[in-house]
């Protein structure tokens, strides 16, 4: 993955650029966990974050987590490691996949030309794009099904061979896949940056 | 041109078939199935998303052109002769030559999203409808149980090709599973504390003692507080009677005195004789005559207005506890544990007789109607009997009277014994310091109907006339006068410490709105419960100068003395 041409642009550089995807991720989790009921909603409290209010763990344990696991995120993101990030929802006792949260990380096209950088993406519309994926996936509850055993959640990273893994804290796992005969799948809106673009697509196990 | 079979999509409506398929060729090709779909029934589940079978539509779409960026490195891998399921973009080529690994291009490694990106991109109408994403089939050769490592490259990348799973992909997890909720145990924790937030106010004990729902206000201090020096603390005595006249009558020791509620005047009416004490007081149904039982035996006739006994009714062995009138009888509980029905008009005046009692009767009340009477004592019996009383007596043996009913339940002596206004059939008894729980019967059936256990000696029960509720005084422990709703029993108010010690005598006043508790703390208090509910208010207005009392204070919580 290239740099960024840092010096003819002003805008969003790769880093601001990872640094705004991985922030997403946690807002975005944070978000499916409330809404799917993964943890109690006293766990939650809202922040203000993109112009609205979104709900925020306060469990410390839950925080520290997500927060180790975006840290390495972060740093694939810089190499463009990582291609894509599964919040999977698994009952607890069944270990059966309910809902897979997929968000596929995509780089944005160079521009052919150097001489003629695209406009940058005002940051303002960046966020009014994570707004309307967060209010999705807020809005998805009308459609799938009420979890009512309790849930764990597993997130995946799906990288390249290549990629840098520390090795003691990330292991091959199995992709915890919903039986294709008991899924579907709804895509969600999508973001971009000017340097990266996430799209989000939920998967949910429906029986009949 | 075949394909990406990287990308998977279904609607993948591009491709860049150079050959004109034709919608049979179509169908035929998307009729083939191919060894790798049998993988999917793998359990690792592969169901492979190129079999494009269920979407009929979708071949046709794919017959339109469009072209899918890449493809000539595909284009290569097709020529390897792996039939591409795409159905549609598949090509029957012959091997002609070596596969050649794909030259690695970020492209490729994208090309599982990004051409699909585009593609959805493209096919704008096709959304939401699901997409087959390969994710959900097995992210890695591993999964497929083909082990790359164990084949040569070719091979690989053309399983790799053939599947649409990439060849360079891991999938990762954390090495630790995600807290569980610490708060899990906690917080429900939190949740028992917080539920008497949620409870009814009311229906929990309160540290100060006194609880009353939201919407009612039930004041907690008395409206009126007068002295009442020398009243016993005996708890079998009933020393207590609020007449239809709004005139209420307490007895202090030996004598008794009449209270004037529209006035506020005190008299005093009488003495006991010397060495006697009062232990019991009942006005008449109509207020004009007031009974006193005395600690020998006697049972005296007051008239009230002129404050003249009229008659000494005499022949129990043990004390008057409690008396209770029905138009002209007027009945005696006694401490040896007899009842006598006393016709007030005739000369011998005992008509009746009920024995159903071990212990002293400490609770007597007629039924309004006159049909019961419910009687308790410190045999822990609740009595109901007929109240058919005869008219004249023969010889000098009263008739003996039958009881309907014969209730055990109380663990401990029954004074407070009440029947409903509105409801004739229902009894209400409570019980003393071991049972402390009010019993509520159905008369007609004598089945127990209700029982509310509550917290302290049941002393005095009293129904609100214009309401649903009743209202309990108590002793030990807690002094208390509460209110309760009928049926639910919900507490509606409890007031605790209402006096300094047991609270042991009540009466409620003829507007149904204010109660008059005494207690041996010498005070007599009284309560507007059950404010302006139904009939006009004969509140208990400002105390005025009385002609014998010396007022003092203000009408509200002053201080009258009585004597």
């Amino acid at each position: 993955m290239a740099t960024k041409q840092a010096p003819t642009r002003q805008a969003i550089t790769l880093k601001g650029s990872t640094n705004l995807v991985t922030e997403f991720f946690k807002y975005a989790a944070n978000t499916i966990l409330f809404q799917r009921g993964v943890y109690p909603s006293d766990d939650f409290h809202m922040v203000k974050k993109y112009g609205q209010t979104v709900l925020v763990t306060q469990d410390l344990a839950l925080e520290n987590y997500l927060e180790r696991i975006l840290k390495q995120v972060n740093k694939w993101l810089l190499t463009g490691a990582v291609t894509q990030l599964v919040l999977a929802i698994i009952s607890k006792d069944s270990r059966i996949t309910l809902e897979r949260w997929v968000f596929d990380i995509n780089l944005v096209d160079q521009p052919a030309d150097p001489a003629e950088p695209a406009p940058a993406k005002p940051e303002s519309e960046i966020q009014a794009e994570i707004r309307y994926i967060l209010k999705q996936i807020v809005s998805t509850v009308t459609f799938l099904p009420i979890i009512d055993d309790p849930t764990v959640f597993n997130i995946l990273a799906y990288t390249h061979d290549s990629a840098d893994v520390p090795a003691d804290e990330w292991v091959d796992t199995d992709p915890l896949a919903i039986e294709a005969s008991k899924s579907q799948q709804v895509k969600l809106r999508s973001f971009s940056t000017d340097v990266h673009r996430i799209e989000a697509m939920v998967a949910y196990r429906y029986e009949g | 041109m075949s394909s990406m079979p990287k990308t998977p999509s279904r609607f993948r409506s591009r491709s860049d078939a150079k050959t004109p398929l034709t919608p049979s060729l179509i169908s035929a090709l998307n009729g083939i199935s191919l060894s790798p779909r049998k993988q999917t029934h793998h359990p690792a589940d592969l169901s492979n998303p190129f079999i494009s079978k269920s979407r009929p539509s979708s071949p046709i779409k794919r017959t339109t052109s469009g072209s899918i960026p890449a493809s000539d490195s595909f284009h290569r891998q097709a020529t390897v002769g792996v039939i591409r399921k795409g159905g549609v973009e598949s090509r029957l080529d012959v091997v002609s030559r070596d596969y050649l690994p794909p030259p690695p291009k970020p492209e490729l490694k994208r090309s599982r999203s990004t051409p699909a990106t585009r593609e959805r991109a493209q096919s704008g109408s096709d959304r939401f409808i699901t997409t087959r994403e390969d994710t959900e089939v097995a992210a890695t050769l591993e999964m497929l149980s083909l082990n790359p490592q164990s084949s040569s490259p070719g091979h690989t990348a053309r399983l790799a090709a053939a599947t649409g799973v990439p060849l360079n992909r891991r999938v990762l997890a954390y090495h630790e599973p995600p807290p569980t909720s610490a708060s899990d145990s906690t917080l429900s924790q939190h949740r028992e504390l917080a539920r008497p937030l949620y409870a009814r106010p009311g229906a929990l004990p309160s540290s100060n003692g006194t609880a009353t729902s939201k919407s009612r206000k039930i004041p907690t201090q008395p409206e009126r507080v007068l002295d009442a020096p020398g009243m016993v603390d005996d708890f079998y005595l009933n020393l207590l009677s609020w007449s239809s006249q709004n005139v209420l009558a307490v007895a202090l020791a030996e004598s008794t005195y009449i209270w004037r509620a529209d006035t506020g005047s005190v008299s005093n009416l009488g003495e006991a004789p010397e060495g006697s004490y009062v232990s019991s007081v009942d006005f008449s149904n109509d207020g004009a005559y007031l009974g006193v039982g005395l600690g020998t035996g006697e049972v005296e006739l007051w008239d009230v207005e002129a404050g003249q006994k009229l008659r000494t009714m005499g022949g129990h062995q043990g004390q008057v506890a409690v008396l209770s009138w029905h138009a002209h009888v007027l009945s005696s509980g006694c401490g040896d544990g007899s009842v006598w029905h006393h016709d007030v008009r005739v000369p011998r005046h005992k008509v009746m007789e009920l024995l159903g009692h071990t212990g002293e009767v400490c609770g007597l009340k007629w039924r309004a109607d006159g049909e019961l009477l419910a009687s308790g004592g410190n045999d822990n019996v609740v009595n109901i009997w007929d109240g058919r009383v005869p008219e004249a007596v023969g010889g000098d043996g009263a008739a003996r009277g039958t009881a309907k009913w014969t209730k055990r339940n109380h663990t401990a002596a029954v004074k407070a014994i009440a029947w409903c206004p509105w409801q004739p059939s229902l009894l209400a008894s409570g019980g003393g310091t071991n049972d402390a729980t009010i019993h509520i019967w159905n008369s007609s059936t004598g089945a127990r109907l209700h029982s509310l256990k509550t917290p302290s000696q049941v002393t005095s029960i009293l129904w609100s006339p214009h309401r649903k509720e009743l209202a309990s005084t108590h002793g030990y422990p807690t002094n208390a006068l509460m209110v309760h709703a009928y049926p639910s029993l919900e507490r509606v108010a409890e007031i605790r410490d209402a006096h300094d010690s047991r609270v042991l005598f009540s009466a409620v006043g003829p507007g149904g709105d204010v109660v008059c508790t005494g207690a041996g703390d010498e005070n007599l208090k009284f309560w507007r419960i059950w404010e302006g509910a139904g009939a006009k208010k004969k509140g208990v207005p400002g105390a005025g100068e009385g002609k014998e009392g010396r007022v003092k204070g203000s009408t509200r919580s002053g201080i009258l003395s009585i004597r």
